[in-house]
């Protein structure tokens, strides 16, 4: 008590004389901060505005470049991206509206293309700190996955080369339950989601004409991150999953995530070349870590299993379908087989990673050199089952406030008939600009 | 050759015994006792126990140019903080949770939080995560050693954990203000990883004085300088559901 009152007592005489000391002081560093512009205020606004350069070497033997470019073929293709995204937040008392738009235009010398999607907008009602009830449409990112999240029940697929970027949501009404402990057991959470599909609403989630429920129960036990996750109803089958963080130590952290799904149904070629749907007992999972090393080189590293995927032979079998509809429009002019191989794409074949052994990779090194705001990378995907890869090389420099700056080359290969063989560039320069608002 | 013997009351000589004892292990325990309380004593005169504040982070570089970031933060206890980036917009939205030892960043775009590891910087420069999120020392270190030195006390302070992001300190402390000035941080092989200064006294109400920039540097980092300027620590009662990852889109709510 005592020492503290002498501290304080020291302290005020040592503020009193500040008006001698501390004009020096502060002449050596400017170290003035006026709070005022961080009130805050009843609403936010902000967001980015991109512009993406692209330029695609096509990769004109592979399957999605004979069907994207039967009929026009090129060699390579110049894209330009232009993005706008704004997110705001209104808040009245217990009540907060958030939204989150995104609006592009796409031009190349193949097509044009703009959009404005509604990604989120949704209202939060919060009579507690321990509980919120959501309502709206609401982006969901369940898993602790970073390139894939096969736990992911109610997410949008997320692109593994940028997997950090925003998605669309879906619309449905939620709560969330929070309690703390002191002990073992640190945090319980329960996040629960009704999602309706009907017409016009979440269509592309499933079935139409349902009302599904998505459940998600966190836990914080011995310092290690647990969620268990449900999904049910009628237009997706019901599917279980639990994943799990843990930092090992202050450079280590270990992530997993299992996901079960009794009556998996997918469209599937049969030995005829026709469509067909399997149904059948499905697990995925995924295994990675995130290792710093003493000269700050981080690396994201991540192995994924996805029962539901294609074996190599019947990813193979897609390819040689679309290699004979190609020769069947060379010889003949008839694209009907052509389009009927898009239609079989879109079922499932043209997925980013329709395969079902993946390993990730993405390393990066933070400012090296001494070159501050400087950030060198490289991402890999490899399809394990037919050693086909993408290998991204990339730097990303942040030094002017709130402007990024990336560079980012992709190259992919494995040969004929391989996954990364058959994709639509096989290399790919890309300069992206982003301002932040 | 007469040999006298004195004989002792049975009690002369369980006291005298009982006062070598002391004697022998009164002075270490008085060590310890006093570090372990002047550590406490510091935490105390840092932060209040459960408060709000804001905070600016500047990242200098040799040649001059900065960047600076702001920070909203909330701590309760000994062993939880959250901070939200205000500041630049590239950052806004940005959160930071800490319980103990576990760590997580929450990126609006991404839409979910990541573990992240306290050696890690969210910002760059020469602040690191468990710098940005510090937690008490106390919480954090045992005092292996205390000396004095003029006017000040030197602790040499020990991690508790290997979880700890730095192995062990030197903590100078003012006597009379029981605050530190300056704290070296080692690495476990002994290398000195980066130094904080403690500068500018100030009074920010409620009886809380204390230094209001804390400034670093490394030789990692040669040339580049890093500080911390704290411009209001309010004391706060807050929920502890508030420190939980459910909770990080939403510590703006908590302004």
């Amino acid at each position: 008590m005592l020492v503290t009152k002498v501290s304080v007592l020291f302290w005020v005489c040592m503020v009193s004389c500040g008006g001698f000391l501390l004009p020096s002081l502060s002449l050596a560093e400017d170290y003035s901060f006026n709070l005022d512009e961080f009130e805050k205020k009843a609403y936010s606004l902000g967001g980015y505005a991109e512009v993406k350069g692209e330029h695609c070497w096509i990769n004109r033997s592979g399957a999605f470049g004979l069907l994207g470019f039967y009929d026009s073929p090129r060699s390579n293709l110049d894209r330009l991206t232009t993005t706008i995204q704004l997110d705001g937040n209104l808040n009245q008392g217990i009540v907060d509206f958030n939204w989150l738009l995104q609006a592009f235009t796409q031009n190349d010398q193949h097509e044009s293309n703009h959009e404005l999607n509604v990604f989120s907008a949704y209202a939060s009602i919060k009579p507690a700190p321990s509980v919120t009830f959501e309502i709206g449409k609401k982006t969901f990112k369940w898993g602790k996955g970073y390139a894939w999240n096969p736990v992911g029940f109610i997410n949008r697929p997320k692109d593994p080369n940028n997997p950090e970027e925003a998605l669309e949501g879906y619309i449905g009404a939620g709560a969330d339950l929070i309690k703390s402990f002191s002990g073992a057991l640190q945090t319980i959470a329960l996040t629960s989601v009704l999602l309706p599909v009907w017409e016009d609403v979440n269509e592309a989630f499933g079935e139409k004409n349902n009302l599904n429920f998505a459940a998600k129960l966190y836990l914080l036990y011995r310092d290690t991150d647990i969620d268990f996750i449900l999904f049910t109803g009628n237009s997706r089958s019901t599917r279980f999953g639990i994943d799990l963080s843990k930092n090992l130590a202050t450079n280590f952290e270990i992530h997993a995530e299992l996901a079960y799904i009794p009556a998996q149904k997918s469209k599937v070629l049969n030995s005829l070349g026709r469509l067909t749907t399997r149904e059948e007992s499905v697990t995925s999972y995924l295994l990675g870590l995130r290792y710093l090393t003493e000269t700050d080189i981080t690396a994201v590293i991540e192995y994924y299993h996805n029962d539901a995927g294609y074996s190599a032979n019947e990813l193979d079998q897609f390819y040689q379908l679309v290699t004979d509809a190609h020769s069947s429009y060379r010889n003949t002019g008839d694209d009907s087989l052509l389009r009927q191989a898009t239609t079989i794409s879109k079922s499932g074949y043209a997925r980013p990673q329709a395969g079902r052994n993946y390993l990730y990779a993405k390393i990066t090194q933070k400012e090296p050199f001494e070159l501050l705001y400087f950030t060198p990378g490289m991402t890999t995907i490899i399809n394990l089952d037919d050693a086909s890869y993408s290998l991204s090389p990339e730097a990303v420099y942040t030094g002017f406030t709130n402007w990024e700056l990336r560079l980012r080359y992709s190259h992919l290969d494995g040969g004929r008939f391989t996954e990364q063989g058959e994709k639509l560039n096989e290399e790919k320069l890309e300069l992206r600009l982003r301002y932040y608002f | 050759m007469n040999v006298r013997t004195r004989i002792y009351p049975i009690k002369t000589v369980l006291a005298l015994l009982l006062f070598s004892i002391a004697c022998l292990t009164l002075p270490g325990r008085a060590i310890a006792l006093d570090g372990t309380a002047i550590l406490q004593q510091v935490d105390k005169n840092l932060n209040p126990d459960t408060y709000e504040m804001y905070r600016k982070l500047i990242n200098i570089e040799p040649d001059g140019s900065k960047k600076e970031f702001v920070l909203y933060s909330v701590k309760k206890g000994q062993d939880k903080m959250v901070a939200l980036f205000l500041s630049p917009a590239s950052e806004k939205g940005r959160s930071t949770l800490r319980l103990n030892d576990n760590m997580w960043l929450y990126i609006p775009n991404v839409g979910k939080p990541l573990r992240i590891t306290s050696l890690q910087s969210v910002v760059g420069g020469v602040f690191n995560n468990s710098d940005i999120l510090r937690l008490d020392y106390s919480a954090e270190y045992d005092v292996a050693n205390i000396s004095e030195e003029g006017d000040l006390y030197l602790l040499e302070l020990k991690a508790k954990t290997r979880s700890i992001a730095y192995d062990s300190l030197k903590m100078l402390v003012d006597k009379k203000a029981m605050v530190p000035t300056t704290i070296e941080c080692f690495a476990s092989s002994g290398m000195l990883i980066k130094t904080l200064y403690y500068k500018e006294p100030k009074d920010f109400g409620d009886g809380i004085v204390r230094p209001s920039v804390l400034e670093t540097d490394s030789p990692l980092y040669k040339g580049y300088k890093s500080a911390m300027i704290y411009a209001k620590i309010t004391k706060k009662e807050l929920a502890d559901e508030v420190f939980s990852l459910n909770y990080l889109s939403r510590v703006e709510e908590l302004r």
